[in-house]
């Protein structure tokens, strides 16, 4: 009777163990809470009987099919775990790989430390050690790293990919920043600022036999932009073809670089109140159109720091038309007019090796960083009647070309008035 | 000024190049001494009466020296001027300044004011007219061909020793009327018992006079205070403006004047036009100066037209000096003072900032040869949001405005949908609905025509626009930069908030500098903290995408380079540097006075480097004075000999160059 009685109730128990899992499983994801009384309006345990509900939930919990956990607005409540991962659960040969593996579990997405393993089972360690060994064996869980602590040794389920957090977001890979990932991208999105927001014309050269008696400036000759009228450039293009754009009259490096030539390309700033400088969305539309990036995918916020970088580098700064912030490159008319790629493959073909290669225009000087004063690592020493002093110094022998004496005389030495 | 170590240094090494070292010695005791008596002076330099007679006689002469004879007192003191002496380092840049906009001969009379120090006028003259002679007479040996040469040498603009500067000017009514000019401009001002004195005396003599006067029972309450102020300001303006009296007395005079300012203009082209005898003739017992206080401005002019060019094309540039120059024209100084102008203000509030100049009064000071059509690229109009250019900001930034909100917002949903296809209509309406306004205010006539014309001509043609309209878009350029160069302050009025400008001209000065030595990852580390203030380290490297390891070693490495600096905040008692916070932090301010100190020590280096390559060459240069090779030293030095000495030329003539250079730091840190 006794026997016949507990068979029955078991059977009815795993009758009513089945109901409420696949109801539960009905009512919400893996992450849902679910307390007492909410199992209990699932209408699965008869007369709402609360002890039989343990009952059943005990059972669910011994299953590894319901997880139980203390919530501090509810109280105790449970989500449910899927058959598949309460398999692996069960099919773990003792309680301690269990308890490691679900506090694995339990750590999510960022991962776990193994020393917090072993500080939040009070195990010895060899024992963690087996335990992980074996789950890695299994293929149950994965080291990851973190990168905001390279150094610790992390855990994470196999099935999940690592958290944002724990990866640093597309800027890293591997757990290392993507430096140059990162420059590439740079120069791609400087670019394309710089030919959306300038103006391409040409420019009489100036210099030559432009004599300045009168004024003070030297103003370019009449005429100049012709070319430029024909070809709007940088107002009209799609976002696509940027990167195969460079047919055009591409100067060469010797006319961009001040040649002889009559006129070279230049960029020009854009007449004020001009509402097309292009703004973060269409950067980003940009980025993602051109597929450059085909293995992670950058949201605005991601390009919105990229150029905010190259804000801060003083490349670009941003303009405000209206409502619409766009950005423009700064000092336009010094911009180089090659694009960024070509000059790169110049490279590759060994042209321009003398001068380094760089986004966006050459920083502006003036006399204290030409002098050597402006960069010299023992200014602060530099005294006369000390060991290192203004009379005895090389860097300015050095500048003055003084170096060595008896060969080169400065070429253009002229004569005092 | 603040007279540092490196200051005084430099102050004693310029005068000891210009002067040599009997002043020189005299100037840097009184820098280090102080306010010094003549037995005072004896003593600390150990030079008997005699020679430190001739020492303060001279650097009285070019102003270098403040003395002070209180009543019954048996000896002067004398202090020493360090402003002064600083701009000895401006000289040549004054001189460049003055020849590129009044013309050679200015400049040479000029140059022979600073050889001279403070002149009687008679005595110019006199000495002028011995060069005239002496001019006419070569001139009449030579006969034409010497003219002409050297009037040839004159349009180079190269330096010239000075004997050959008699045609310059070619009679004593040219000086004459060259000096009124200068005296116009305030370039020159006059030299007056006060001038001798140095500010802090005359503070104390007029804050006296103000107490005797005024308030003989002493200064009871806020009122008073604010009155007594208010006198002494007034008293101390009473005193700046009796080196203006010749300029006073010259604008009397009226039509003269007026008619030579106009034709003045910008350049000096105009010289040599007008008749010279419209000018009245100066009092020759007056005794002038060179006004270093309106040469700056000049100069900061020429620094800002600069800074232009730098960020925008040439042409924009030439368009921004012009419009400096007329609106600067009355303002004497770069930087208020903080006691006399900041009353002057409070009394007139209509004169408050430099005023501001119309597009029209740009045009008439255009020169013609000038495109306008070049240096800024064009758009097609639906692309230009013309509402958002013609922005009209009537306050200076900190006074927020309030007026143009409305504006934006009703443009702006417009701009949101223009993205892709924006109908021209609509950005039709925008330029009908302005284009009227304007021409409705301030009446170009003839042009208003022309402007519209935008409108009608949907052709490929449509981009030749009119010359107002380019200046315009030329002077909105300006106003729509991120360094705000000018300010549109009303329909066709421009103006320009000197004070914010030149914070954002330091700030990239200071920029340059930290790109140059820490490279782009430093300034742009510099910058981020800058827009956002104290920054945790461990924040830093998401913000600026660089790797820990490399920026914690670029951060220590501008530390020590006094850019940045860190502050150490422990999270709890034990202040455990693990768990410690780490905030970075940039002050600007205190950046830009090392820089200042930097400079300072640089120059002073450049010239010690000179000297320590005079005494190298010692042998060379001392050949070099003898009597028979001094002029002809190509043909009589040895070829050795002279090689060396053409390089140590060279290096002079660098070295000079870069102290000039490095002051172009330093009056932008200081004095613009």
């Amino acid at each position: 009777m006794a026997a016949n009685g507990i068979a029955d109730d078991s059977a009815k128990l795993q009758i009513l163990k089945d109901a409420l899992y696949d109801e539960i499983r009905q009512h919400g994801s893996e992450t849902r809470l679910f307390g007492q009384q909410d199992l209990l309006d699932l209408n699965i345990i008869p007369r709402n009987d609360v002890t039989l509900l343990v009952r059943v939930i005990q059972a669910l919990t011994d299953d590894k099919l319901l997880v139980g956990t203390t919530n501090h607005h509810a109280g105790l409540a449970w989500r449910w775990r899927s058959r598949e991962e309460a398999k692996k659960y069960t099919s773990l040969p003792n309680d301690e790989t269990v308890m490691v593996y679900s506090i694995i579990d339990e750590a999510g997405a960022d991962g776990i430390w193994n020393r917090t393993i072993k500080n939040r089972l009070n195990m010895h360690e060899a024992v963690v050690k087996n335990c992980i060994k074996y789950l890695e064996q299994k293929g149950y869980i994965a080291s990851m790293k973190n990168v905001e602590h390279p150094n610790k040794k992390m855990y994470i389920k196999a099935t999940l990919r690592p958290s944002e957090r724990a990866t640093g977001g597309p800027w890293f890979t591997e757990g290392e920043l993507d430096t140059a990932f990162i420059s590439e991208l740079e120069s791609i999105v400087f670019e394309y600022i710089k030919t959306k927001s300038a103006y391409r014309g040409s420019q009489a050269q100036p210099g030559g036999a432009a004599s300045s008696s009168g004024g003070a400036i030297k103003v370019p000759k009449k005429g100049a932009i012709s070319s430029g009228e024909a070809t709007p450039r940088g107002t009209k293009r799609a976002a696509t073809d940027i990167s195969t754009d460079d047919a055009s009259p591409a100067p060469t490096l010797n006319t961009s670089r001040g040649g002889n030539a009559k006129s070279r390309a230049v960029f020009l700033p854009m007449p004020a109140g001009y509402n097309q400088y292009p703004t973060v969305a269409e950067i980003a539309k940009f980025i993602h159109d051109t597929g450059i990036t085909n293995n992670t995918t950058l949201g605005e916020a991601d390009i919105q720091q990229l150029v905010d970088v190259l804000t801060y580098d003083g490349l670009i700064e941003p303009v405000r038309v209206g409502r619409r912030r766009g950005y423009r490159v700064t000092r336009a008319m010094k911009q180089d007019t090659v694009p960024f790629h070509k000059r790169q493959k110049e490279r590759e073909a060994g042209i321009g090796l003398d001068q380094p290669l760089v986004v966006g225009a050459e920083p502006l000087s003036n006399g204290l960083t030409e002098a050597p004063c402006g960069r010299c690592p023992v200014f602060e020493l530099c005294e006369e009647g000390g060991p290192v002093s203004p009379s005895n110094c090389v860097y300015f022998l050095q500048w003055l070309d003084l170096e060595d004496v008896p060969a080169a005389v400065a070429p253009n030495v002229a004569l005092p008035p | 000024m603040l007279v540092t170590k490196p200051v005084t240094e430099l102050c004693a090494l310029l005068i000891d190049e210009l002067y040599g070292e009997l002043p020189s010695r005299i100037f840097a005791t009184l820098l280090s001494k102080g306010k010094s008596t003549l037995p005072q002076l004896a003593l600390h330099t150990s030079m008997t009466p005699r020679q430190l007679r001739h020492g303060l006689a001279v650097l009285q002469q070019h102003n270098l020296l403040f003395y002070h004879l209180d009543a019954g007192a048996e000896f002067a003191s004398y202090e020493a001027n360090a402003e002064h002496a600083y701009n000895l380092v401006r000289i040549g840049k004054i001189l460049e300044m003055i020849d590129s906009s009044f013309g050679a001969p200015a400049k040479d009379v000029m140059q022979n004011l600073l050889l001279s120090g403070q002149t009687r006028i008679s005595d110019l003259v006199a000495a002028y007219q011995e060069k005239i002679e002496q001019a006419n007479m070569a001139a009449a040996l030579m006969g034409e061909n010497g003219e002409v040469g050297s009037e040839a040498n004159g349009v180079n603009g190269d330096s010239r020793p000075a004997k050959k500067a008699g045609p310059f000017v070619k009679s004593t009514a040219h000086l004459n009327s060259i000096i009124c000019r200068l005296v116009e401009a305030e370039l020159i001002d006059v030299v007056h018992p006060k001038t001798f004195e140095s500010p802090a005396d005359i503070l104390k003599v007029v804050e006296k006079e103000v107490m005797d006067k005024y308030f003989p029972a002493g200064v009871k309450g806020n009122k008073a205070k604010v009155e007594l102020q208010q006198r002494i300001a007034e008293g101390l303006r009473k005193v700046r403006g009796e080196s203006k009296s010749l300029k006073r007395k010259l604008e009397q005079n009226g039509s003269a004047a007026k008619r030579r300012k106009l034709l003045a203009g910008l350049s000096g082209m105009t010289n040599g036009v007008h008749d010279d005898d419209m000018d009245p003739s100066l009092d020759p017992k007056q005794v002038i100066r060179i006004n270093y206080e309106k040469c700056l401005v000049e100069l900061r002019n020429r620094r800002l037209v600069q800074f232009a060019t730098d960020m925008f094309s040439e042409t924009t540039a030439y368009v921004y000096g012009v419009l400096l120059k007329l609106l600067t024209k009355d303002l004497p100084r770069c930087r208020p003072d903080p006691v006399m102008d900041i009353a002057e203000d409070e009394e007139e509030n209509e004169k408050k900032g430099p005023g501001f100049v119309t597009t029209e009064q740009i045009l008439d000071n255009l020169k013609t040869s000038v495109d306008l059509s070049l240096g800024i690229g064009k758009a097609e109009k639906r692309h230009i949001s013309s509402s958002a250019a013609e922005n009209i900001r009537q306050y200076p930034p900190e006074k927020k405005p309030k007026i143009e909100e409305a504006e934006v917002d009703g443009e702006a949903s417009e701009d949101e949908d223009e993205d892709d296809e924006p109908s021209g209509e609509e950005s039709d309406h925008d330029t009908d609905y302005k284009a009227p306004m304007m021409n409705g205010i301030n009446g170009v006539n003839g042009t208003s025509g022309a402007k519209v014309k935008f409108d009608e001509s949907a052709g490929p043609k449509e981009q030749r626009m009119d010359r107002p309209t380019q200046l315009r878009q030329h002077l909105l350029l300006l106003a729509e930069s991120t360094q705000r160069f000018v300010r549109h302050c009303g329909p066709n009025e421009w103006t320009v908030d000197f004070p914010p400008l030149m914070n954002a001209l330091r700030e990239v000065e200071l920029d340059s500098v930290i790109e140059r030595t820490s490279g782009r990852q430093g300034l742009r580390l510099v910058r981020i903290l800058r827009a956002k203030g104290k920054l945790d380290e461990k924040a830093l490297p998401n913000v600026a995408l660089m790797r820990k390891s490399e920026l914690q070693q670029k951060m220590l490495e501008m530390q020590t380079a006094g850019f940045v600096d860190v502050q150490e905040v422990p999270r709890d008692v034990k202040a455990d540097v693990k768990k410690s916070f780490f905030l970075w932090f940039c002050d600007v301010d205190r950046t830009l006075d090392r820089l200042l100190d930097t400079s300072y020590k640089t120059m002073v280096h450049c010239i010690q480097v000179l000297e320590a390559l005079r005494q190298k060459e010692k042998d060379v240069l001392e050949t070099t004075k003898r009597t028979d090779v001094r002029g002809r030293e190509k043909d009589t030095m040895r070829k050795e000999y002279y090689e060396r000495y053409s390089r140590f030329l060279e290096c002079e003539r660098r070295l000079f160059a870069q102290v000039a250079r490095v002051d172009d730091l330093v009056s932008v840190l200081r004095d613009f």
